[in-house]
């Protein structure tokens, strides 16, 4: 026989009917169903195969701990490969399909693993597929891997989205069994901002199994109302259906919310995960305590269950185990479930009882066997009887389902996940959280208690106390506190002399000889038997596994559990899905998009936009006719050097620097003197590190006697504006300086070419001629009789004639449209950064290509800059290291082919004349080079050693890559205009 | 040329408007409403300038919110004109300087009934009223883009961003708000058009 669904009884709403599907076959339940408790409804007991042997495998409990119903929902995009059945929140339309079988469930081809498990013990793969080494990666692995598994990812974008999201909160409860809403309702009551969150989606924990009445109420009335008190409260948030994952540092909890459970159709307005960061000042760990499997040959046949799962299953979901049950019990769970069962007119075959008589009271009608235990349970997809063993002597007993429980161990992994270890108490037979952690209590079931109205008690106590230290006055306890007596455990860590094959770790497939043979090999140590058994491993991380190993290491190794220790807990407390750590951060919303205040003038202009970080710059602008970049490119170029051109430069870094000590900060700051510069004029400047190598350049202006305005690359602006902030509020607070970053006031373009003068008069208010405004001025102008007020600054990175011109950002599209208007007669073009990247090598400018943080300004030939007068600078003291002044070291020179149809590539190396292509012989190596329109051959910048001595020299261009040799001549890294005649037009 | 006349495009100009997401019968439970690019100063304080509210909010039409240690910004629905910027400057002397980043960052409003839980989606910091009362700013992280986060009443807030970063930020909040549906408002008629703008 099957589990089968009871004609009255449970939590259910049986008016609402719910139909869905299980490996292609329609079933249905009803509202407050689990995919677990709607398969058991409908007598499906086996949902899975298990990972190494493929053993049939059932349901085995009724929470976030179970080990084997894992199934697959959803379709398509929307697929969640090992989702747990027991946490699924059954809605119409759900798909769920098992795992790891193949052809079907009923009839796996995998299960003749299960044939050869004699051989395929721990550590079998490594011991046997030595041999050779070469086939593990290539045949071995990919065979074990196909093998064995969970389930299957999808290739398939998921259609759905999800969210992040902050909370704060006075106190957070983890946990809404009675420990959690007795801890809700005292803090609540007090008027304190209470967030409590529980990983079902029906807030009650373990009252959701009882059946006793509480405070003269039945559990259920008992539970409802508290939550609707609560829930009227407004300082309290409910979170059902949310995992609380991880504890990080500063009382930050990470916690998933499961927003839309697994429908076809979700609302595509909401997202169906949330992740939230909760800042909580105090926490409140009520998470209950985990039921133990025990240990016995055969526990995993689909039938045998967790006394605390059959009870949940009969009184929540009104779902019989099967027509005949047998109890396994060490404790007092065990009894709970039998009297349950035959309260629900269901047969008791007997209880098993390894402990004495006398222990727990029993008055029920099923047969109670004293130190006896289940030596094997019997059955392949559905129990059909066991073998227990009592006085020496076995017996076999007819049973369809099996309720079992070795304990019961509390749930502290949150407690231990900064750090603290878990403490053993003899007493309890549980690891224990230890005390006095700062922010966070542990209440109820969580510190080892059993009985429901202790947990209640508890949890108001644990909430008084988190309300004195935050100093709320009106405390008051929710529920008395109660001593709790009684508790007795007693430790079965596994059974002797099974026949089968006894479980400890469900997911995994480890049984108990496995951990034994773990010690025999040496890997006794908690943490080397994880990893030579995998016990604890996977998806559920060991839950029902851990402490049942570890009983097992310590009879093994003679010692105490407390000895042998737990192994590390980290979150995540149970698997978050990558979507809900992604959030909204992906596919386009990856990283936010930064867009010039000219994006939309480039767009009009036809430009083709490159990413830089998160700018979108206009790399080149194609003409209709023009087949490639290059086409484009050149074009650019050569009308930017005969007539002239405008580029949106506007993503260069902006700070505004004021303050009276404005000029002795910048003199410090850069490594060439800036003390004297005058007002109106530009200066270009290098920035060192300590280390004494370059960090940025860039040109500072000085606008009025205390306003000075730098520019930084595009790349380095926040690193240069950090770098600033710590210059002056750490390294000189004695200045009078002040920072302010400006880079997204400005749309700042640049106007190059011989006719850029002639062009930009017709707009700008001030004479503009050589005399009235030379080269490196930098001066406060208006455009068109003062309509707008701009920044003028004469500089230039093209080597043209050329201006930069920045003007309020609003104003930044119809100022370059008018520039565009005004320079048609001189044959103006926009240019992107491709052709300025051209121009800048034609000139020899530096940029980050070259200062790659291995470079001086020696280095780059601007060793005349650095000055030797000033008392001290940022890099002052480093530069003078004997290593940074030596002749080897790699200097900027220009590089071209000898044969001037020939073609290179940025990042080859140097090889002198004849020599071998090997690394010695490097000379140092291109870091840029580009096709030059204006020479008509490809030129270079290159960093070579002793490259200034060398000018003249022929070398080899080696790219190894793809073995590519070009003849090359070392040159002057000036191309074009080396006597700066076009700057000074 | 001389009769070409500049035309000031807010940054706010190409986004999307109109309703997105859920709707309640009330209609959509978030408003973002574009603000006029009419003025914003960032005054920089000096390290010992003291307290500077009383000069920073000496004029009523000015609202000043904390851009971090000793930085402030102001803004205002009326364009300010030069000279009232020269007096300012005056009047704080070498206790601060100011710069204009008016076209620099962009303001956008954000209000409705579950305008903090929207926010939450991307800022760390506590929305409670008891904590984020009415004229408390503070500058924040939305998602990934830096933001000054003002509180202008109970359910409405107002963000100030960096020009580049408007149109992603405006995206962003378009989504965060979908699942309490929301209504996206362009900006009045821009106040700062043709007005000069300090160099």
């Amino acid at each position: 026989m099957t589990s089968y669904r009871l004609s009255k009884g449970g939590l259910i709403d049986r008016t609402r009917s719910l139909s869905f599907k299980f490996d292609d076959k329609q079933l249905t339940g009803f509202s407050g169903d689990t995919l677990a408790s709607a398969l058991l409804a409908n007598g499906c007991q086996l949902v899975g195969r298990s990972f190494k042997y493929h053993r049939p495998r059932g349901i085995l409990t009724a929470g976030s701990a179970e080990p084997n119903a894992l199934v697959t929902v959803g379709a398509d995009g929307r697929t969640e490969a090992n989702t747990r059945a027991t946490m699924i929140e059954l809605c119409d339309g759900l798909i769920a399909k098992s795992q790891n079988r193949w052809p079907s469930l009923e009839f796996d081809i995998g299960s003749i693993n299960s044939l050869l498990s004699p051989f395929l013990g721990a550590g079998f793969y490594y011991k046997t597929f030595m041999w050779p080494a070469a086939f593990w990666e290539q045949v071995y692995e990919p065979l074990i891997r196909k093998a064995a598994g969970l389930g299957r990812a999808s290739y398939e974008a998921d259609p759905d989205y999800h969210e992040k999201c902050w909370a704060h909160c006075d106190i957070l409860v983890v946990g809404a069994g009675p420990a959690g809403l007795a801890a809700s309702l005292t803090a609540g009551r007090a008027g304190a901002r209470v967030i409590l969150a529980d990983e079902g989606f029906e807030l009650g924990g373990a009252l959701l199994r009882e059946t006793e009445s509480i405070a003269g109420n039945p559990t259920n009335e008992f539970r409802k109302n508290i939550i609707a008190e609560l829930a009227d409260l407004p300082n309290v948030t409910l979170l059902p259906r949310t995992t609380v994952f991880g504890w990080y540092d500063d009382n930050v909890f990470g916690a998933v919310e499961r927003v839309q459970p697994h429908i076809s159709q979700p609302d595509p307005y909401r997202p169906v995960e949330k992740l939230w960061r909760i800042i909580a000042r105090e926490t409140i760990l009520a998470t209950g305590a985990e039921e133990r499997p025990l240990v016995f040959g055969g526990n995993d046949i689909p039938g045998v269950m967790l006394a605390s799962a059959t009870r949940s299953y009969l009184n929540r979901h009104a779902i019989a185990p099967g027509q005949r049950t047998v109890i396994f019990t060490t404790n007092r769970s065990g009894y709970k479930a039998a009297a349950d069962l035959e309260a629900a007119g269901l047969e008791v075959a007997a209880i098993i009882d390894p402990r004495a008589a006398g222990q727990d009271t029993w008055t029920g009608k099923a047969r109670v066997i004293h130190q006896a235990v289940v030596r094997d349970a019997h059955g392949g997809k559905n129990l059909t009887g066991v073998t227990i063993e009592a006085n020496g002597q076995a017996e076999h007993i007819t049973a369809d389902a099996l309720a079992m429980s070795g304990g019961w161990s509390p749930v502290i992994h949150l407690a231990c996940h900064r750090g603290a270890k878990p403490v053993w108490s003899e007493e309890k037979a549980a690891f224990l959280a230890p005390q006095n952690l700062q922010g966070l209590r542990i209440a109820g079931a969580a510190t080892g208690m059993e009985l429901t109205e202790a947990c209640l008690g508890d949890g108001s106590i644990q909430a008084c106390k988190s309300l004195k230290i935050l100093g709320f006055k009106k405390i008051d306890p929710a529920f008395t506190p109660i001593e709790e007596t009684g508790y007795r455990v007693h430790t079965l860590w596994q059974v002797r002399n099974s026949k089968q094959k006894a479980f400890v770790d469900f997911q995994n497939d480890v049984d108990a000889k496995d951990i034994e043979l773990a010690v025999r090999e040496g890997y006794g140590h908690v943490e080397l038997t994880k990893r030579y058994t995998t016990n604890g491993m996977a998806t559920d991380q060991g839950k029902l596994s851990n402490i049942n190993a570890i009983g097992i290491l310590a009879q093994t190794r003679g010692v105490s559990p407390a000895e042998v220790q737990t192994t590390t807990f980290r979150p995540f407390y149970t698997p978050v899905s990558f979507g809900a750590l992604t959030g909204h951060a992906k596919g386009r919303n990856f990283q936010p998009v930064r867009k010039s205040p000219l994006h939309d003038w480039a767009k009009k202009n036809g430009a083709t936009f490159v990413e830089t970080g998160l700018w979108y710059r206009s790399a080149w602008f194609p003409r209709k006719g023009e087949t490639g970049w290059r086409e484009s490119v050149d074009r650019e170029v050569r009308t930017v050097r005969t007539h002239a051109g405008i580029c949106d430069v506007s993503t260069l870094g902006k700070i505004e620097i004021f303050g009276k000590d404005a000029a002795e900060f910048l003199n410090r700051v850069y490594c060439n003197a800036f003390l004297k510069l005058p007002v109106g004029r530009a200066r270009y400047g290098v920035m060192l590190r300590e280390d004494g190598m370059i960090y940025d350049d860039g040109t500072t202006s000085r606008l009025s006697d205390n306003h000075y305005f730098m520019t930084t690359t595009t790349a380095l602006a926040a690193g240069v504006m950090t770098h600033l902030e710590f210059c002056v509020q750490a390294l000189w607070p004695d200045l009078d300086v002040r920072l302010a970053s400006s880079t997204d006031q400005w749309a700042q373009m640049a106007i190059a070419g011989p006719r850029s003068r002639d062009i930009l008069q017709t707009l700008v208010d001030l004479d503009l001629s050589d005399a009235a405004f030379p080269f490196m001025s930098a001066k406060p102008v208006t455009l068109l009789g003062g309509q707008i007020s701009a920044r003028l600054f004469r500089i230039s990175f093209s080597g043209e004639l050329a201006y930069e011109l920045a003007v309020p950002a609003g104003f930044g599209e119809s100022v370059a449209d008018a520039m565009m208007d005004a320079g048609k007669a001189y044959g103006i073009c926009p240019y992107g950064t491709e052709a300025l990247g051209v121009m800048r090598i034609e000139k020899g400018h530096v940029t980050h290509a070259e200062i790659n943080g291995t470079v001086t300004p020696y280095d780059l030939g601007l060793g005349k800059m650095v000055s030797a007068t000033k008392p001290d600078f940022i890099g002052k003291a480093m530069l003078s290291r004997e290593g940074l002044n030596t002749a080897d070291r790699g200097q900027l020179v220009g590089i071209k082919p000898l044969d001037k149809t020939k073609s290179f590539r940025t990042g080859s190396h140097i090889l002198s004349k004849g020599a071998a292509a090997t690394l010695e012989n490097d000379q140092g190596y291109i870091t840029s080079s580009v096709f030059s329109p204006t020479l008509g051959h490809m030129i270079g910048l290159a960093l070579v050693k002793n490259g200034s001595e060398r000018i003249g020299e022929n070398v080899t261009i080696w790219n190894a890559l793809i073995h590519e040799y070009t003849e090359a001549v070392l040159c002057q890294p000036v191309f074009v205009d080396p006597e700066n005649r076009k700057l000074h037009a | 040329m001389p009769d070409h006349t500049f035309v000031h495009k807010p940054a706010l100009a190409g986004v999307r408007y109109g309703s997105f997401g859920n709707k309640t019968a009330e209609g959509s439970g978030i408003r973002l409403q574009a603000c006029s690019e009419s003025c914003l100063l960032h005054v920089v304080g000096a390290p010992d300038c003291g307290d500077l509210g009383s000069i920073l909010t000496t004029n009523p039409a000015y609202s000043v919110r904390i851009a971090g240690p000793i930085q402030w910004f102001i803004v205002s629905e009326e364009p300010i004109t030069e000279d009232a910027i020269r007096t300012l400057e005056i009047r704080l002397g070498e206790r601060a300087a100011i710069s204009d980043q008016t076209h620099g960052r962009i303001r956008i409003g954000l209000s409705g009934s579950f305008a903090s839980h929207v926010l939450a989606k991307g800022t760390a910091i506590d929305l409670n009223a008891s904590q984020f009362p009415v004229g408390r700013s503070a500058m924040t992280l939305i998602g990934h883009i830096t933001v000054n986060l003002a509180r202008i009443g109970h359910d409405a807030f107002e963000l100030i961003v960096l020009r580049g970063f408007a149109e992603s930020l405006w995206d962003d909040l378009i989504h965060m708000s979908l699942e309490y549906g929301v209504d996206c408002i362009p900006a009045q008629q821009d106040k700062k058009q043709n007005q000069p703008s300090m160099a």
